[in-house]
């Protein structure tokens, strides 16, 4: 009797050690800010050391981009606009060549409504720098000057490293575009690492690879009428999930919102749509087809979405209405309590 | 084995409830919201009780409401204005940042439904 009483205080007290041993997070989480956002990076399943100086690496990769492809402060990108605004020859640095190779190739699959090269329009509303003209529209005559030479990638002629440009209104900004590239160079540097299991996620546009152990990465998706998710989906393989909005960045005159995410059709703020959310491998794909389907609108997201090659989207509309495609309708979830009014579409192809 | 013995698997044996409660579950508040301010090592706080939050980062004095769970950017001395109009952050994972002033919020949970948010 007394060893068997020995044998179950024993076992009680390992079970004891067992219990007081808190289980530790396998996910190891890390933030910084950059490309005017914060950046949140979480790996499943690495060691410290090893997730410590890999985002570390990413981090400082991150500050080079930024800096190499601001496209109104000192560098390489401003320096090019200089010229080409001046309709001079230049040479692009070789870091920036892919990412305005790339740019191009989107811009002409979405027939220019994602446009690399509306810079100067941008600027007109301050939606280039982080300071917003709180309270001030831009000239309208300037904007009417804009879209009588409106900018866009077939003015554009790249060879080799020598790039020129037919029309002075060009301007490079990167804005709707850089964010996905730097998050896909941020993911091939932790394949180079080993690390297969992560999310990278900057400023609410993310990207995840792998999963979250034996389960798949779950992602909420913001509602963009009100506080709280709408919809979720879980992720296992390679997704971007991107999503451009018209509460962003905005501003506001006689109680009407001017927001940041202008079509080059008109000069001014796309209308109609509130946000539109974009699932592909490609963060960069992913990023800029968010750009080109808010532009396109409800009537013309799905074809939009078909020449950029797009096979998930949800667009939702000022009025609340939620467009949807069936492939992305079967992998979403909606939120219970959700009762807006859904509008499916045909497949996408 | 003695009396003393006994007493002492018999006292581990009912704390055993407890300490599998208390240290895996924990005894902290479901939500915690972690704060980051520059570069500096981010801090945690409860999202109990309802309460207002100086943080001072870059620009000036952001002020960080707590109320029923939910955290947001009341007020912030940037001209953007972008970190105050994200509104209410609801969900572990959720996170918004006052990039002129470099202060961050984000929801952390011990097992957050969503391991990211997607805005």
């Amino acid at each position: 009797m007394t060893g068997q009483l020995s044998r179950l205080g024993c076992l009680l007290l390992v079970l004891g050690i067992i219990g007081c041993e808190q289980q530790k997070d396998p996910v190891y989480h890390d933030q910084f800010f950059a490309f005017g956002t914060l950046i949140d990076i979480s790996l499943y399943g690495v060691e410290e050391p090893l997730a410590e100086s890999v985002c570390r690496q990413i981090e400082e990769d991150f500050m080079d981009m930024h800096a190499s492809w601001h496209a109104w402060q000192p560098g390489p990108l401003a320096s090019l606009n200089r010229h080409l605004s001046a309709l001079e020859e230049d040479t692009i640095e070789p870091s920036i060549l892919p990412l305005l190779t790339e740019a191009h190739r989107l811009s002409g699959l979405s027939a220019g409504l994602f446009n690399p090269v509306m810079g100067r329009l941008i600027a007109l509303w301050g939606f280039h720098d982080n300071a917003l003209p709180l309270g001030t529209l831009p000239d309208n005559t300037a904007i009417t000057e804009w879209l009588a030479q409106p900018p866009s990638s077939n003015d554009i002629n790249i060879d080799g490293t020598l790039i020129s440009s037919r029309n002075p209104s060009v301007a490079y900004d990167l804005g709707g575009f850089a964010k996905g590239y730097a998050i896909d160079r941020a993911v091939d540097r932790l394949r180079a690492a080993g690390i297969h299991n992560a999310i990278v996620n900057a400023g609410g546009d993310l990207r995840a690879i792998g999963q979250h152990g034996e389960r798949p990465w779950r992602i909420g998706i913001r509602h963009p009428q009100e506080d709280g998710i709408i919809a979720s989906i879980e992720l296992s393989g390679d997704d971007s999930v991107f999503t451009s909005g018209d509460y962003e960045r905005f501003f506001e005159v006689d109680g009407k919102r001017y927001h940041h995410i202008i079509d080059p059709r008109t000069g001014y703020p796309a209308m109609n749509t509130t946000s539109v959310t974009v699932i592909h491998s490609n963060a960069a794909t992913a990023d800029a087809a968010a750009t080109a389907l808010f532009v396109a609108g409800p009537d013309q997201w799905w074809s939009t979405a078909n020449s950029m090659g797009i096979r998930y989207v949800m667009l939702i509309d000022t009025q609340g209405t939620i467009h949807i495609n069936p492939e992305m309708q079967s992998r979403i979830h909606f939120e219970p309590g959700i009762n807006a009014d859904i509008s499916l579409s045909a497949l996408l192809q | 084995m003695t009396r003393a013995d006994r007493i002492l698997i018999l006292l581990a044996a009912c704390a055993m409830p407890f300490l599998y409660i208390h240290l895996w579950f924990g005894d902290e508040p479901a939500g915690l919201v972690q704060i980051r301010k520059g570069g500096h090592a981010p801090v945690f706080e409860t999202l109990q009780p309802d309460r207002k939050l100086r943080v001072t980062g870059t620009l000036g004095e952001s002020v960080i409401e707590i109320s029923n769970g939910r955290i947001r950017f009341a007020s912030s001395p940037c001209t953007t204005q972008v970190c105050v109009r994200s509104g209410w952050l609801t969900h572990a994972g959720e996170f918004v940042a006052c990039l002129p002033n470099r202060i961050s919020l984000t929801l952390v949970g011990k097992d957050p439904r969503f391991d990211a948010i997607n805005f």
